[in-house]
């Protein structure tokens, strides 16, 4: 009777161990995602009753210009925050370089991260001010006026993104820096023997090495481009005329300023979609490694 | 002229005197083992050599060439490490061919070099195979292989068996020798396993505390010590050592060693520096002390605490009471025997055992060897 007690135990340890994570996860994600998509399915202000609207909210947004707007700086997001893995990578080979004073140099870049988004962001709306901004005296330095990239509808997207790409530049350095860190001594040294220098050194002994690292950094800065909304608020509020709003920062406006609930969804719903896409991905890629080692 | 040759090597770590004033000089086809206790300066050595580290001061020559400042790629050496360190990422062939795709050779010769190599160490199967689909022997096989295609100078293995099991560390031991003799290349071979030293060695280095204490043939490492360290490192199980001290002097030294009767040990160097009252370490080879004390002089008794058997011999390990031995393998004051084939006495018998003076060492305070038995077998 113990013996069986213990038994079933045993065999629910697993189980009981998941249990609160997995609870949190089907409440918090699944729930919500699915309760997301069925609001997206009908009109509804936040308050009274949800009136079916079946798929005339994606169709509206078909036919929004600003959701195509909104795409478009997803895109912008994305394909600037590609940088950040290269540029971290690079800034992490300069900073583990011996040299005497370098330590302070790992901080300062290493600082970005330990400020709030929101400092960030008010950071850079000082830097990019057209009279007293940092950019605007290094303009009139070389004679020239510094456009007001906060109020160009060109320019704005990349000003807010570039902003954002500081910190995470900082991020996948101290990602590339735990990497070189525990690259494999002898490895380094058969390659040494092996007469590999500078770039064919990095190429084929170092990089291979950082794969697993290299992956994690543009899996988080493809996530993280796709979810940013925080700076876009402290800088712009989406502004001049939603030209830098994204999908998230859309969603937001649409659901509690406009109280278009159904339509807000439907926005996270495509943004969902879009961001499964890059999910699915690193879920593949981390079990191919996984059953791989 | 000398494949290999170090002058004065010096290296420094951060207040600490890794490598003291080495003098080697390795001539060409040589099989060189390094050997020492961890932390004796050989893994530095070699890696100093292999031009991974960088050394205080003092030049290293390779062929002829001084090659102190050279990068390793250039030394003309190849190095099998430890770990095997091969590239994760590549094949077995493109591991062993890396080396020459560096240096740009038309693709032919690499594969040429590979094809060679891998035959030789009969890999031949595996060449398309990542390395973490391998054995830790293939692997070994397959550093080795990296090491043949560069067509070195100087190998240097570093520790290159340690993490084998014991029945492929045999078998590697005797196919790195048959390697040597088929390549016919100079070989410096660093271990801390003095069987591998014995065995493998046309000459051993024997390094302490960042020091060469003696270089020579394993035999005469082993049958003429130039102190007490080498004495004790080389041979399995360990001398025996006791202390004593001297209480007359004439062309040898008579001792007294608590536990023995007087012991005159025949002959001494003519530059011992001995005086009457000197404190003196005896050595005696387990192999030197019988049970059977016919014609030997010094005879003792003790008791039996462990007897293994090994086969062929009988390793004892016996409680001489007074007669207690310092520094031994098994961390006890206890005698230890080496028996040929036959029934050992049981555990707790007591046995009478003795040894032929001539067969003994002796050692001054300072270390020094002052008498050998340089003539015998």
């Amino acid at each position: 009777m113990l013996r069986n007690r213990r038994k079933l135990l045993h065999r629910a340890t697993p189980a009981l161990l998941l249990a609160p994570g997995l609870l949190l996860f089907l409440v918090v994600i699944v729930f919500s995602a699915l309760r997301t998509f069925w609001i997206s399915l009908h009109v509804w202000d936040g308050f009274g009753d949800m009136a079916w609207a079946g798929l005339a909210n994606y169709v509206e947004l078909w036919g929004d210009p600003q959701f195509w707007v909104s795409l478009r700086n997803n895109v912008i997001w994305l394909v600037v925050f590609l940088l950040a893995p290269p540029l971290g990578l690079a800034i992490a080979l300069l900073v583990n370089q011996k040299i005497r004073s370098m330590r302070l140099a790992k901080s300062l870049f290493f600082m970005p991260l330990v400020l709030s988004t929101v400092t960030v962001g008010v950071i850079f709306v000082w830097f990019y001010d057209p009279t007293y901004g940092l950019l605007a005296l290094i303009f009139d330095a070389f004679g020239g006026t510094a456009p007001a990239v906060l109020s160009s509808d060109t320019w704005v997207t990349l000003a807010v993104v570039f902003a954002a790409l500081w910190p995470q530049v900082a991020f996948c350095m101290v990602l590339f820096l735990a990497g070189l860190n525990n690259l494999d001594e002898e490895i380094i040294g058969a390659g040494r023997v092996d007469n590999a220098r500078g770039w064919q050194m990095l190429r084929h002994v170092v990089l291979p090495q950082l794969r697993q690292v290299a992956f994690i950094a543009v899996a988080i800065s493809m996530i993280g481009a796709l979810r940013s909304f925080d700076i876009i608020a402290v800088m712009t509020s989406g502004g001049p005329f939603g030209s830098s709003t994204n999908l998230a920062y859309q969603m937001y406006e649409e659901s509690l300023f406009s109280y278009r609930f159904g339509y807000g969804a439907a926005l996270a719903t495509v943004l969902f979609a879009i961001m499964m896409v890059f999910i699915v991905w690193y879920l593949i890629r981390l079990l191919r490694d996984e059953r791989g080692a | 002229m000398s494949d290999v040759k170090l002058t004065s090597v010096q290296k420094h770590y951060a207040g600490f005197h890794a490598l003291k004033d080495i003098e080697l000089s390795i001539e060409p086809g040589e099989f060189v083992v390094m050997v020492g206790p961890s932390g004796c300066g050989k893994s530095t050595l070699l890696k100093s050599i292999a031009g991974l580290e960088e050394i205080s001061s003092g030049s290293i020559e390779i062929a002829g060439r001084d090659v102190t400042r050279e990068e390793p790629g250039d030394r003309g050496i190849a190095m099998v490490f430890q770990s095997y360190a091969l590239y994760p990422h590549m094949t077995v062939a493109e591991n062993m061919g890396f080396g020459l795709k560096i240096m740009k050779r038309p693709k032919a010769e690499i594969d040429e070099a590979v094809r060679r190599a891998a035959e030789i160490l009969r890999i031949t199967d595996y060449l398309d195979k990542k390395p973490a689909q391998l054995s830790g022997g293939q692997r070994q096989r397959v550093a080795i292989g990296r090491a043949i295609t560069r067509r070195p100078h100087v190998f240097l293995f570093d520790e290159p068996l340690s993490n084998l099991d014991a029945a492929l560390r045999t078998q590697m031991r005797v196919e790195l020798a048959t390697l040597h003799k088929r390549l016919g290349a100079t070989m410096i071979y660093v271990t801390h396993d003095q069987v591998e030293a014995m065995t493998m060695a046309d000459r051993i280095v024997v390094l302490r505390a960042g020091r060469i204490e003696q270089v020579g043939a394993p035999l005469e490492l082993y049958r003429n010590p130039v102190n007490h360290f080498v004495a004790s490192f080389l041979g399995a199980p360990r001398m025996n050592f006791v202390e004593g001290h001297v209480i007359a002097l004439g062309a040898g030294a008579t001792l007294e060693v608590p536990g023995l009767p007087p012991v005159t040990i025949p002959a001494l160097q003519p530059d011992h520096g001995l005086t009457v009252g000197d404190a003196v370490t005896l050595g005696i080879r387990p192999e030197h002390l019988k049970t059977n004390p016919g014609g030997t002089v010094v005879i003792a008794e003790a008791t039996i605490r462990l007897a293994e058997q090994l086969g062929r011999e009988t390793v004892l390990y016996a409680d001489a009471g007074a007669l207690r031995t310092t520094g031994s393998d098994t961390g006890t004051d206890n005698v230890t025997l080496l028996l040929d084939e036959g029934a050992p006495p049981a555990d707790g018998s007591t046995i009478r055992f003795g040894f032929d003076p001539a067969y003994a060492y002796l050692f001054r305070s300072d270390g020094r060897t002052v008498s050998a038995p340089k003539s015998r077998t």
